[in-house]
């Protein structure tokens, strides 16, 4: 069974842009599976920890979406924990996708933040 | 008289909360960090169910800090 997936990597941030682009693709191929689409990736690069990890106080964060066979995922997570420049990752199941935030009262688009 | 305040995620039009949304959880933690209760937040038991998730895994990406206001 196939199932949807989002991973929250924090990398080191000391490891340049193309080592971390270069990891990704490593990792990805490990749960790739045929006729699914390759992961959708969200770079959000280097921002503040709200507390520091193995004494670090930046981390460069990466959210990837895909989707999968469950059978894949202990290799994978394997994988990211024998890393020892991924300070810390996220796996959780995304059948139930988030709904994005809209202002109280308004109709569609018309976004605010507060 | 004290008005009855409504669920405030749900005035987001939000269903489904994102850990990832820190702005919107970092509303419901106290100044120490913890979750509010919702007796103080007016969140429904289904979202607060779904916050107090959310919560935990910002937590753990360093999204949100288990311990605000406190420096070592």
């Amino acid at each position: 069974m196939i199932r949807p997936y989002e991973v929250v990597y924090i990398f080191d941030s000391t490891l340049e842009d193309e080592a971390i682009t270069q990891k990704l693709e490593e990792v990805h191929a490990l749960i790739a599976v045929d006729g699914a689409e390759p992961p959708n990736l969200n770079i959000w690069g280097r921002r503040t920890l709200a507390y520091p990890i193995r004494k670090q106080t930046t981390g460069y964060y990466v959210v990837a979406n895909f989707d999968t066979d469950p059978e894949k995922l202990p290799e994978f997570e394997r994988a990211l924990k024998l890393d020892e420049h991924i300070i810390r990752y996220l796996v959780v199941l995304n059948d139930e996708p988030p709904t994005p935030a809209q202002a109280p009262g308004t109709r569609d688009g018309d976004e605010e933040d507060n | 008289m004290r008005m009855k305040k409504g669920d405030p995620i749900a005035e987001l039009r939000i269903r489904v909360i994102d850990y990832k949304d820190e702005k919107l959880l970092s509303r419901f933690i106290s100044e120490r960090g913890k979750i509010l209760p919702r007796r103080l937040s007016g969140v429904s038991a289904r979202h607060q169910r779904q916050l107090s998730t959310a919560i935990k895994r910002a937590r753990y990406l360093a999204l949100l800090p288990y311990i605000k206001g406190y420096s070592s």
